[in-house]
């Protein structure tokens, strides 16, 4: 079979709709899966439209509704929301394509090529990850202001410093999700490619990244949530307010429980996740739309 | 598969050429700008490593022959910088007795020590104080209470001086430079370590100043003889020395803090399996950690995959929005889906009790059994997003024709789920399992929010509950009330790390024959 | 095929290698290269403040004002809370601390230990603060902190639901109920417990955690936390067995939606949740807390303020900001305006004292004394709640408080 038929093989094609069942039985396990997922975030939406609102305390929800606290945070002066919003999209988006890149590059090498080390190397990129990461806070702190010192542009206080960071954790579990993905990819299509004159590279940007889109917009998606919820490290990182983070900023607005307001950030929690669903709807089709047919001809 | 290197490479253009070349070249005189500020700065070491690792980034992109190391490389710079690093600390940190009073240099500790050990003379005036200057020397224009003025420095003791008055206080004195606050604020190191004394005999105290405008008498109960070594008590007449282990002990074997940081070798390995605190609950919170890491991959790979294939289905309708919904709680913060669970499950107010089961009143985080259950719960909701969409991306790896023609030959749903697709997700999956299996064995921010451990076991010495895994005990045994023992928490997790480690290269083994098989 | 690219993953892993050990010796003296870097010969007239977040606000007019009365900067930096005192005692000898932290005064027997805060010198000044800020702000004779806000428990009541105070407990229970709400009387505490919010009922039972040496400072080797049985023995009449006034089932939020949705006649906490009560509309009345015992019920003082960083480059300008500026009344009462918390200055705290919730406050904690700072209260906390709550869940008491005090002086002595 040749190499162009095996890929349009693996879509779903479209005029195979299987025998139309009403899928009742489907539904009613997605209904039941949707309410487990989306009721402790009722909670954190009716406590963000009750300008008073507690996480916990209520269980009538929705006894108030308001936009009150949304009003508040978009227009403090104390919280630049926006500038955080900002800096988050910045960062997270930066962060993704890079570690997408860095990791498809990585996770190619490792498919495609035969060389002493690869299995242990595979190994011990995912192993790294495993290590507990109890003093992470303190070592990032003494290494960036250690690096700080030489080149500022990437010291503390810098997010080109934190995307560096994120950065470290580009290979690792994300390039074996490649691995393995790019693994199903038939090395017929490298093989016809080169007969036709292409070098590595080539095969490598036109060919096959094209091929494995549906890991490369998971592993991107992944990349840019775990860059957007992370509060830990950026919180040591960026120091000043104007360039931190949404998940930094909202934080400090609860890590005193006495001075706690919940309800504006709440109010931020589900706007931050705004830019969390466009990315998904967004990279979806790539996701389960499959190849473009049209890939390798 | 194919050998993909082992055909000629093509030369590359003379385009590329000039790019690589002028890439290269840029990093390395980075590189030697680094390593020439790092070796003006005395860190040879580090300008070394900056020097061979550009050597070694050269050869691998010059090279006609390394082809995986030019993939692999960018991003194996980035790990080796920020991941390993970390690991690399805590191994160093592991052997250090890095803890509570343990935190500086010794240099520093002695400097901490002195500045502790000032205090003021009781019932002494306050001088108000204008600090003056002859040559370099600093000295101290004072006017005591009785009005009149009096100078010193840090050489010669107080004197009455004659000195020119402004609003009752001495401003000025002939053969010295009085220095305005804008100017003290240039040498505030200078001007905070100035101790002037206040008469011939040391024991009769100084003049010191904090703020640059008012002085006061201080004696010091400590003082430090940097060619012994030794620092006394002059109250007492106490000697204390370097014990060794990164303190000063008295000759009856008094501590005085702050200490300062030594390495201490394999100490804080011997504390951490000989630790009684930690050894009695130790064998039922391991199976317990393992309990949970192992049921968590379970069921959140079980939902997740269910989830992926009941959205994968294009004839499913809404598919779309129930998608959505499913990654909605990877959307927020974890932490605040944790707190939330967390008041949702309080037995009396919870939503979980009052509403949705009408009143009940399930002890869903006292009991010890139903805590179990309920962190794994949240942990679930916590998870299966990550798993439904990394099965969503990986069913996708798999070729339609194999459905196809086993579609053709009458295989059932549910066969070919198992014979079939479950079978090659695996293949692609099982490593991610392994690796949510490992980060579950640490997860210790769901533990800590959702229970904190608790229900606490009351028959333990130290505060372990029923849901504690091994690091939320590390934390409570190193990071107990004000101590913060980072040297035995390091210690225990580089332990941890080669439990989960064995553990992880034996299940990678068995995925290796799996893949082989294939 | 396999080996033609041999050792290239060798080489690989070899510069990982490399760069790690490169690393971590670089690692091996962080402080003392951070010492030894250039000396600071310039003029910095730069002050970095690290605050809470919920304080920056309050503290950017005052760092304005500072700057234009003496030139020198205040970089006001809002940090976690959670993370603050931690970040601060790691970073405060690396060169890039902070010159200045605002902290609480219970941090003192840590911070000292780790030597990482520098003392003051208050001067003629140091009486003019409230006696217990100037108590707490002390430690082993020393003055660490420059205090700027007092915070103690006190009753909050709605007034429209209980127009008088209560006389003691069982009167505060006996009105709420009168008022016919759902608790009379609610007050935080939670599965493990919380004794910061206990205290005040366990003192008037005459049993503070420590006693106190000849000098003031309290004395670890005197528990005094063991003579608390009569206490442990009333909790145990209130808890789920008995009355049921106290639950451990009522967390902080759901103590404040319980009050200030007007179902709970009397909550006990802090100054910090009086604004969601009054944003709520319930009438608040501050009073003293009402003893259950022979002995007033008294709170924990908590003592805000600032400490200087032991390596600081910048002193003179942080002794100077602390001491003549934020230990004025202008300042203070400015400070008190945006933040709302009893200021520490005498002066202050009876300007201030018109509000009625204030001077409620100031009132309650008319004899509250500082929570202990020495690094045995840490020990005590871990097991203090624990014992609380159990006997809140029908412990036996004798036995649970007789463990509770053998447990906390193990603790003690083994460290």
């Amino acid at each position: 079979m040749s190499a162009p038929n095996r890929t349009a093989a693996r879509l779903d094609p479209p005029g195979r709709r299987r025998r139309s069942k009403p899928h009742v039985l489907r539904h009613i396990a997605a209904l039941v899966l949707s309410s487990y997922a989306l009721l402790p975030l009722l909670y954190v939406v009716s406590a963000s439209l009750n300008p008073t609102g507690t996480l916990t305390g209520s269980n009538r929800l929705f006894r108030v509704v308001g936009l009150d606290s949304y009003r508040r945070l978009l227009a403090s002066d104390q919280f630049p929301f926006l500038t955080w919003f900002k800096n988050s999209l910045i960062i997270g988006v930066t962060t993704a394509v890079l570690s997408v890149f860095l990791g498809a590059l990585a996770a190619y090498a490792f498919s495609r090529m035969r060389f002493r080390g690869r299995r242990t190397g595979l190994l011990t990129i995912v192993l790294v990850q495993m290590f507990p990461q109890l003093l992470a806070v303190v070592a990032i702190f003494l290494l960036l202001s250690r690096i700080g010192e030489l080149v500022p542009a990437i010291g503390l206080n810098t997010q080109a410093g934190l995307i560096s960071v994120y950065l470290g954790a580009a290979l690792g579990v994300n390039t074996y999700l490649m691995y393995g993905y790019f693994n199903t990819v038939p090395t017929e299509i490298d093989e016809a490619a080169r007969v036709d004159g292409a070098g590595h590279l080539r095969i490598f940007f036109t060919i096959i990244l094209r091929l494995v889109a549906p890991i490369l917009a998971v592993v991107g998606l992944l990349s840019f949530i775990t860059s957007m919820n992370d509060f830990v490290i950026a919180s040591v990182v960026l120091i000043d307010p104007e360039r931190q983070t949404l998940a930094v900023g909202l934080y400090r607005m609860v890590s005193n429980p006495n001075y706690a307001d919940w309800s504006a950030f709440a109010a931020g929690a589900v706007m931050a996740s705004v830019p969390v669903v466009a990315l998904f709807l967004f990279l979806q089709k790539y996701i389960v739309g499959g190849l473009t047919a049209g890939s390798t001809k | 598969m194919t050998d993909l290197q082992g055909a000629p490479t093509r030369s590359p253009g003379v385009g590329a050429l000039v790019a690589k070349i002028s890439v290269l070249g840029g990093l390395d005189a980075i590189a030697v700008f680094l390593a020439a500020v790092l070796v003006g700065r005395g860190d040879y070491t580090v300008a070394a490593l900056v020097v061979v690792g550009a050597i070694i980034l050269t050869v691998i992109y010059l090279s006609e022959r390394l082809l995986p190391a030019k993939y692999i490389a960018p991003g194996l710079v980035f790990l080796a910088i920020f991941q390993v690093f970390v690991i690399g600390y805590t191994v160093y940190i592991a052997f250090t007795n890095y803890s509570t009073g343990h935190i500086l240099t010794q240099d520093q500790a002695v400097e901490a020590l002195l500045s502790q050990s000032q205090s003021r003379l009781p019932d002494s005036p306050s001088y108000p104080l204008t600090v003056v200057e002859s040559g370099t020397q600093l000295g101290f224009l004072v006017t005591a209470p009785n009005g009149t003025a009096l100078l010193g420095t840090e050489e010669s003791p107080l004197k009455p001086v004659d000195a020119s008055f402004a609003n009752g206080q001495a401003v000025a004195v002939d053969g010295y430079t009085s220095l305005r606050f804008a100017d003290i604020l240039g040498r505030q190191d200078e001007v905070s370590s100035l101790a002037v004394p206040l008469s011939d005999s040391a024991a009769d105290g100084s003049l010191r100043t904090l703020d640059g405008r008012t002085a006061y008498e201080y004696t010091s109960s400590l003082s430090f003889d940097s060619t012994t070594g030794v620092l006394t008590d002059t109250t007492t007449g106490e000697s204390y020395r370097d014990g060794g282990e990164g303190s000063f002990v008295g000759e009856d074997g008094t501590e005085i803090l702050p200490g300062w940081q030594v390495n201490v070798g394999l100490d804080n390995f011997a504390r951490a399996v000989s630790e009684p605190s930690i050894r009695g609950p130790l064998v039922y919170v391991t199976a317990w950690t393992i309990a949970f890491a192992t049921l968590s991959v379970g069921i959140i790979f079980a939902l997740g995959l269910l989830m992926a294939l009941l959205f994968n289905d294009p004839s499913m309708r809404g598919r779309t929005a129930y998608r959505i919904v499913m990654v909605l709680p990877y959307a927020f913060p974890a932490f605040l889906g944790a707190m939330v669970w967390s008041g949702m499950l309080s037995q009396s107010f919870g939503f979980i009790n009052q509403v949705v089961l009408g009143g009940a009143s399930i002890p869903w985080l006292t009991d010890p059994t139903l805590a179990k259950v309920s962190v794994l719960m949240v942990n679930l909701w916590l998870g299966f997003p990550y798993m439904f969409l990394v099965a969503t991306g990986a069913l996708q790896a798999i070729p339609g024709e194999v459905r196809e023609a086993a579609r053709m030959d009458g295989t059932s749903r549910l066969q070919m789920l198992r014979h079939i697709e479950l079978p090659l997700l695996l293949i692609s999956m099982a490593p991610i399992l392994i690796a949510t299996f490992a980060f579950n064995f640490n997860n210790f921010n769901v533990i800590y929010l959702v229970t904190g451990g608790g229900p606490r076991d009351t028959g333990a010495g130290i505060p372990v509950g029923h849901t504690d895994i091994l690091i939320s005990l590390v934390y409570k045994v190193a990071f107990t009330g004000q101590n913060r023992d980072y040297g035995l928490a390091s210690a225990f997790s580089i332990l941890i790390f080669i439990v989960v480690a064995v553990i992880s290269v034996i299940s990678f083994r068995r995925t290796k024959t799996l893949e082989e098989i294939n | 095929m396999l080996m033609t690219r041999k050792s290239i993953a060798a080489g690989a892993l070899l510069a990982v290698g490399l760069l790690t050990t490169g690393c971590s010796t670089s690692s091996d003296t962080p402080t003392a290269s951070a010492t030894t870097a250039a000396p600071d010969t310039t003029a910095t007239s730069t002050l970095t403040v690290w605050v809470d977040a919920e304080r920056a606000d309050a503290l950017a007019q005052a760092a304005t004002d500072y700057e234009a009365q003496t030139g020198i900067s205040v970089d006001i930096v809002a940090r976690d809370n959670s993370t603050l005192k931690d970040d601060f005692i790691q970073q405060a000898s690396s060169g890039s601390g902070p010159d200045v932290v605002m902290g609480a005064h219970d941090w003192l027997g840590e911070l000292t230990t780790n030597g990482v805060v520098a003392p003051l010198e208050l001067g003629d000044k140091a009486t003019d603060f409230l006696p217990v800020a100037l108590d707490a702000s002390t430690y082993d004779g020393t003055v660490y902190e420059l205090p700027y806000a007092v915070e103690n428990l006190a009753m909050l009541r709605n007034a429209d639901l209980v127009p008088e105070p209560a006389a003691n407990f069982d009167d505060m229970i006996a009105k709420g109920t009168a008022a016919g709400v759902e608790f009379p009387f609610v007050v935080e505490q939670g599965e493990n417990g919380n004794p910061y919010h206990l205290y005040p009922f366990q003192t008037a039972f005459g049993a503070p955690v420590f006693g106190r040496d000849a000098a003031g400072s309290y004395d670890s080797t005197q528990l005094t936390l063991g003579d608390g049985t009569g206490f442990a023995e009333w909790l145990a009449t209130q808890g789920s067995a008995g009355a049921n006034t106290m639950s451990t089932e009522i967390t902080g939020d759901i103590a404040k939606e319980k009050f200030t949705t007007g179902q709970a006649a009397f909550w006990l906490t802090g100054p910090w949740n009086v604004k969601a009560a009054v944003d709520a509309g319930i009438s608040v009345a501050v009073d003293a807390i009402p003893s259950p015992g022979s002995e007033p019920a008294q709170p924990f003082a908590g003592v805000k303020g600032f400490f200087v960083n032991q390596y600081s480059q910048n002193k003179v300008a942080a002794n100077d900001f602390l001491v003549n500026y934020l230990g004025t009344v202008d300042v203070q009462v400015a400070l008190f305006n945006s933040g709302g918390v009893l200021p520490a200055l005498t002066a202050a705290a009876d300007a201030v004292s018109s509000d009625p919730i204030i001077a409620g406050f100031k009132a309650a904690g008319l004899d509250a004394v500082p929570m202990p700072a020495i690094p045995a209260m840490g020990r005590v906390w871990e097991f203090w709640g624990i014992a609380e709550a159990g006997i809140l869940n029908g412990a036996e008491p004798d036995a649970t408080w007789a463990q509770l005090t053998s447990d906390v002086r193990t603790a003690i002595d083994g460290s």
